[in-house]
């Protein structure tokens, strides 16, 4: 049997079993090497770690060119779960070296298990000098990288400039430009020019072997992108303006805006109580925020464009204007004041009250006293003026006139959540009142009380208005960005508004006096500055928990100065700091002062606004009901 | 350097060298160099100083590339009948050291197959193959042996079946399953082609029990076979209506009792299969008894292998999961084949180059300079490179076949054929295995892996085929 023809034919039987054992694997490497494609890319990728830089956020200067944000170097602390040394590390001195508590590096160590190939942070905010002896101990697995942080030298405008966070889930899902871990602008000027500010990232491609060390440049670096610095910007603020209003603001609820009437720009824009920006960087932040959140003061809200307040008698002003424009009062016209406005039949019988001062004043004097009645019988004319047949088409009118003077809409500043205050129209009017409504109804808006309400930059920008004598300039923080040849063209835009140029200087008139002659805003006088202002001392519905009586009111003042070309227009509004004279008034001169002079002549005042810490009870009501709630939800 | 005219010369020089078969020499030198490059490329570290320094790993296997180079030397000068002698003491003391190594070896990637002597590992089943070829080619030589005798099939059976038990209670499955290789060398030797059927039907069943649920398996099979018989007959309709009948009463069992539909299946088919067998024998119809008996068998061997499968370690059931496609898992148990097969695939047609494989460099591929030397020939020889490999390779084994032809006594050509059928299922299982043909399975590609006892081995496996051709012209007395 092992002769001839048959054991040839199995010799040959295994030689085609061998050729086809060849073939298949041939077949296979032709396949996965020649016809295939994907490997190369695949090869690629295994090797090829594009590693982010980060670029430098822009940094935020004042309008002298005085930093108000910088950034600063500093590092997060990346693990990679698989390439942590088998035998262990030196838990104790990584944690003296991030200063962690042990409790946090577990926490961390644990969620980098969850994904072990890919990177985690651990901490961020590492300082340069702690990363130089982290590279210096070598601990395998752990690697820096290169962040910056948020830093202000002075301290202030915590709700004003805004802070830096790590991008939420929402704004990735919205943002397509953006990664997890990118930080981005909260508030204020960092989240309106979150687009300059941020900057380009970078990208530069590392070779790596499989446990992630790096091994050099892929491909010579010829792929990578440099990071881009972002833009500079130079706010229009005037930092160390900025820095004493916060002072004079501290221990009172309220707003501070100042503006340059010829430009629009904010000069000072504080929202009191405010916080140190500072508190919103670095690794304390999540417990600095919830405090804040805590706080029913609110330090993160910006009250100077979100709170919608009476503007009291200020709001006068805006009246006595719309008169003159519309002919129903001349500057001579004189009404007599019972202390109030007195007005109805019978049991109707109503009185807008008014407090003690001279008797029959004509314009120029009813402003600088702010007399009531004098602005209901103003406010009354020009509502029931015949040329529009009745009270709704008048009220309509009035309402066309307080638009043009920037109330009842937003103003349109460069930051987000402006408020727009409000003015009642007829359309609301009659829907609150059946339509059985007339000018008795809303007289309380004669005074700036009622219905209407502004924002403290609303008011603000009413003092630039009449400095102007007739149009405003969009108010606006920021005054450049690098590299940008001017601003949204809304910002180099005058607003009319309907009261021709004339009609201020009577207005003016009553404002000077009422701070140089006779009148509520004595306090406000400035040696040769002739100071223009216009007190407000405005109620609110703000009851007391037993419902018998209410806190103080809101003290306003708003003023400019000079009266002849003026530099400065200001708005202050202190919540419960009762009549405008003894909160508003000071605080508002000291900063003019300081910005038209440069020096403070009367320090005792200083001291005082300083110091004085008005009592809350509205708040502290409100705080102590909350901490019981909390308690009671955490008990829960 | 003799030339090849003085072979062709009916090798009557009578220098010993002379006789030596310079093809496979040639074929096995090439080889064992190749082999080196590629580690070379794996395991060059400039972090060690001096490119000789021995703490390289392709130094150390140069090192055992010249100890190699002795033992050809000593085997190529002895004398053919000691092999002959030797069969018998090699192989027990083969065993021998399996069981040493079972009871004493250390356990390496949890198979129990390694002995440790100052730093240098020795795998004994390398050599346990040496002395299976032996032995195999010394019972198979034997005056009376007959392949087709039962007793002697059962002898060869043993020879082959006592180390491959060993080496699987080692738990090294894959070494152990080289051993299945002398299969190739039984053909040739002209044992039944029905031996076959039972393993093909049996690898079949195996890897279709983990792709298909047995209901399936069983169901198709059932239909298989009454179709096969059904057309060896011609009566179809009593097949057809037997058919139906079995299944509805698998049907029925299933609806009308709580039986699940496997546990109803089983019941129709066995009690089909009694009836059926009882028919069969009655009436004679050979025809029929096979099919039964298969499918009997599968209805054995089935919920066995699965029971089986739960039995093996949670990381060979992922490999076997794997292979036959049941699981995808680029970055787990799967990586290993993964990652070599985008080595070998980013390689192109020629390759990026020597020692600028990315893969290999970086230390993405495993193993990179034992198990999976070969990705180092895809990555940075590109598929000109593996071509070469596997035609080196396919040479070799032709080469042998050859040999084991010409040789005239019946020891040579059957160990000649071992050795081939060797390195066949060590190049098809290894190169299969980088380029996910195969399981992965932890055996080395001859004379390349690094790897001082493998290559060893397989020098003494290869030189000994030559020694036995080199002797063909005096072996006249040894022939049957």
């Amino acid at each position: 049997m092992r002769s001839g023809g048959h054991i040839s034919s199995l010799h040959g039987h295994l030689r085609i079993v061998v050729c086809i054992i060849a073939a298949v694997l041939v077949g296979r490497l032709f396949y996965v090497q020649i016809i295939d494609g994907k490997y190369d890319a695949l090869a690629e990728s295994n090797i090829m770690r594009p590693e982010i830089e980060y670029p430098m956020r822009g940094e935020v200067v004042d309008r002298h060119g005085e930093p108000l944000i910088r950034s600063r170097v500093c590092y997060d602390v990346m693990v990679v779960w698989d390439n942590l040394p088998k035998s262990g590390f030196d838990s104790l001195h990584l944690i003296s070296i991030l200063d962690i508590p042990i409790e946090k590096l577990r926490r961390e160590m644990r969620r980098a298990k969850q994904a072990p190939h890919s990177p985690h942070l651990v901490v961020g905010y590492l300082p340069q000098d702690a990363k130089l002896i982290l590279d210096e101990s070598g601990f395998d697995g752990f690697y820096t990288r290169f962040r910056t942080a948020r830093e202000y030298p002075r301290k202030i405008g915590g709700n004003l400039l805004g802070y830096v966070s790590e991008i939420s889930e929402e704004q990735l899902k919205k943002w397509r430009n953006y990664a997890a871990g990118d930080y981005v602008g909260v508030g204020g000027i960092e989240s309106y020019y979150e687009a300059d500010l941020r900057g380009e990232k970078g990208v530069s491609y590392r070779i790596r072997d499989t446990r992630g060390a790096v091994k050099g440049a892929y491909d010579g670096g010829a792929n990578d992108l440099l990071p881009e610095k972002g833009k500079r910007i130079v706010s229009t603020i005037d930092g160390r303006l900025q820095e004493f209003a916060e002072e004079l603001m501290v221990g009172k609820i309220g707003s501070v805006v100042a503006i340059e009437p010829s430009t629009g720009e904010i000069l000072v824009m504080v929202s009191s109580p405010t916080y140190n920006p500072d508190l919103m960087v670095g690794r304390q932040r999540g417990n600095n925020y919830s405090e804040m959140l805590h706080n029913q003061r609110k330090p993160q809200y910006s009250r100077a464009i979100k709170e919608n307040y009476p503007p009291g008698s200020t709001f006068k002003l805006v009246q006595g204007l719309i008169g003159l424009q519309e002919g129903v009062l001349t500057p001579s016209q004189r009404y007599e004041c019972n202390q109030g406005f007195h007005y109805g039949v019978g049991s109707h019988a109503r009185r807008q009250k008014c407090h003690v001062h001279r008797n029959n004043l004509n314009l120029r004097e009813a402003v600088a006293h702010s007399c009531n009645a004098y602005f209901c019988y103003v406010f009354k004319n020009i509502i029931t003026n015949r040329k529009y047949g009745n009270v709704k088409e008048g009220m309509r009118k009035w309402n066309e006139y307080v638009y043009s003077f920037g109330f009842g809409h937003k103003l349109g500043v460069d930051l987000y959540g402006e408020y727009g205050g409000y003015v009642p129209t007829p359309e609301h009017l009659d829907e609150v009142n059946g339509r059985y409504w007339n000018w008795g109804t809303v007289l309380s808006c004669a005074i700036g009380q009622g219905e209407m309400a502004a924002t403290p930059l609303q008011m603000a920008n009413l003092a630039a208005t009449i400095a102007n004598r007739g149009y405003y300039y969009t108010p606006h923080i920021v005054r450049s960005v690098e590299g940008r040849d001017s601003l949204d063209k809304r910002f180099y835009e005058r607003h009319y508004t309907m009261v021709d140029s004339v009609h201020f200087e009577t207005i003016i008139d009553g404002m000077w006096m009422s701070v140089n002659k006779e009148g509520t805003s004595r306090l406000a006088y400035l040696k040769g500055w002739d100071v223009c202002g216009k007190t407000g001392t405005a109620q609110h519905d703000r009851k007391k928990p037993d419902k018998s009586s209410s806190y103080s009111d809101h003290s306003a003042f708003i003023s400019f100065a000079p009266r002849n070309n003026p530099q400065i227009a200001i708005a202050v509004y202190i919540e419960h700091g009762g009549w405008g004279s003894s909160a508003a008034v000071p605080i508002a001169s000291l900063i003019e002062e300081m910005y038209l002079t440069d020096t403070i002549t009367r320090p005792e005042l200083v001291d005082r606004m300083m110091n004085l810490s008005l009592d809350y009870g509205y708040y502290d009501v409100r705080q102590d009901k909350y901490d019981a709630e909390r308690a009671a939800n955490d008990a829960k | 350097m003799l030339s090849k005219y003085n072979i062709s010369q009916e090798r009557n020089t009578t220098s010993l060298f002379g006789k030596v078969d310079m093809v496979a020499l040639g074929l096995y030198l090439a080889l064992v160099v190749a082999g080196i490059v590629c580690i070379v490329s794996a395991s060059y570290n400039e972090e060690v100083g001096s490119a000789f320094s021995l703490q390289h790993n392709y130094m150390k296997q140069i090192v055992w590339g010249g100890i190699s180079m002795i033992f050809a030397l000593v085997v190529l000068l002895l004398d053919r009948r000691l092999f002959h002698m030797f069969a018998y003491p090699a192989y027990i003391a083969g065993i021998g050291v399996l069981i040493a190594v079972l009871l004493f070896g250390r356990e390496v990637n949890g198979a129990k197959a390694w002995f440790e002597f100052g730093g240098v590992r020795i795998q004994p089943v390398e050599f346990a193959k040496i002395a299976t070829a032996m032995m195999m080619a010394k019972v198979m030589s034997d005056y009376s042996f007959n392949i087709r005798r039962l007793p002697d099939l059962v002898k060869v059976g043993l020879v082959i079946g006592i180390p491959l038990g060993i080496i699987i209670l080692q738990n090294d499955t894959g070494s152990g399953l080289v051993l299945c290789s002398f299969l190739f060398v039984l053909y040739r030797e002209g044992i039944s082609k029905y031996i076959y059927f039972p393993i093909i039907f049996t690898v079949a069943l195996f890897i279709t029990s983990f792709i298909f649920t047995p209901v399936v398996i069983f169901t198709t099979l059932l239909i298989l076979f009454t179709l096969y018989s059904a057309y060896k007959t011609w009566a179809w309709s009593v097949h057809i209506r037997f058919l139906a009948l079995v299944l509805l009463a698998a049907l029925l069992l299933s609806l009308l009792t709580s039986l699940s539909g496997y546990a109803s299946l089983m019941v129709a088919c066995s009690i089909a299969a009694v009836v059926l067998m009882g028919v069969a024998l009655k009436t004679r119809t050979m025809v029929l008894i096979w099919p039964i008996m298969m499918f009997v068998y599968a209805m054995i061997f089935v919920p066995t292998c699965d029971y089986l499968f739960t039995k093996l370690e949670p990381h060979q059931q992922n490999r076997i999961l794997t292979f036959v496609g049941m699981k995808e898992d680029p970055k787990g148990i799967d990586f290993n084949v993964n990652q070599s097969q985008i080595a070998i695939g980013s390689g192109g047609l020629t390759g990026k180059g020597f020692m600028d494989g990315t893969q290999i460099k970086y230390g993405f591929v495993p193993e990179k300079h034992t198990d999976f030397i070969f990705c180092v020939v895809g990555e940075e020889w590109g598929f000109m490179g593996t071509l070469t490999i596997i035609a080196l390779y396919i040479a070799l084994i032709m080469r042998l076949m050859k040999m084991g032809e010409r040789i005239k006594e019946p020891f040579g050509r059957v160990y000649c054929y071992s050795v081939a059928a060797i390195l066949l299922f060590h190049v098809w299982v290894n190169v299969g295995m980088t380029i996910g043909l195969m399981p992965v399975m932890g055996i080395p590609l001859p004379l390349m892996s690094y790897g001082g006892s493998s290559l060893v081995a397989f020098t003494i496996l290869i030189m000994i085929a030559i020694r036995l051709d080199a002797s063909t012209d005096d072996q006249s007395i040894y022939m049957k």
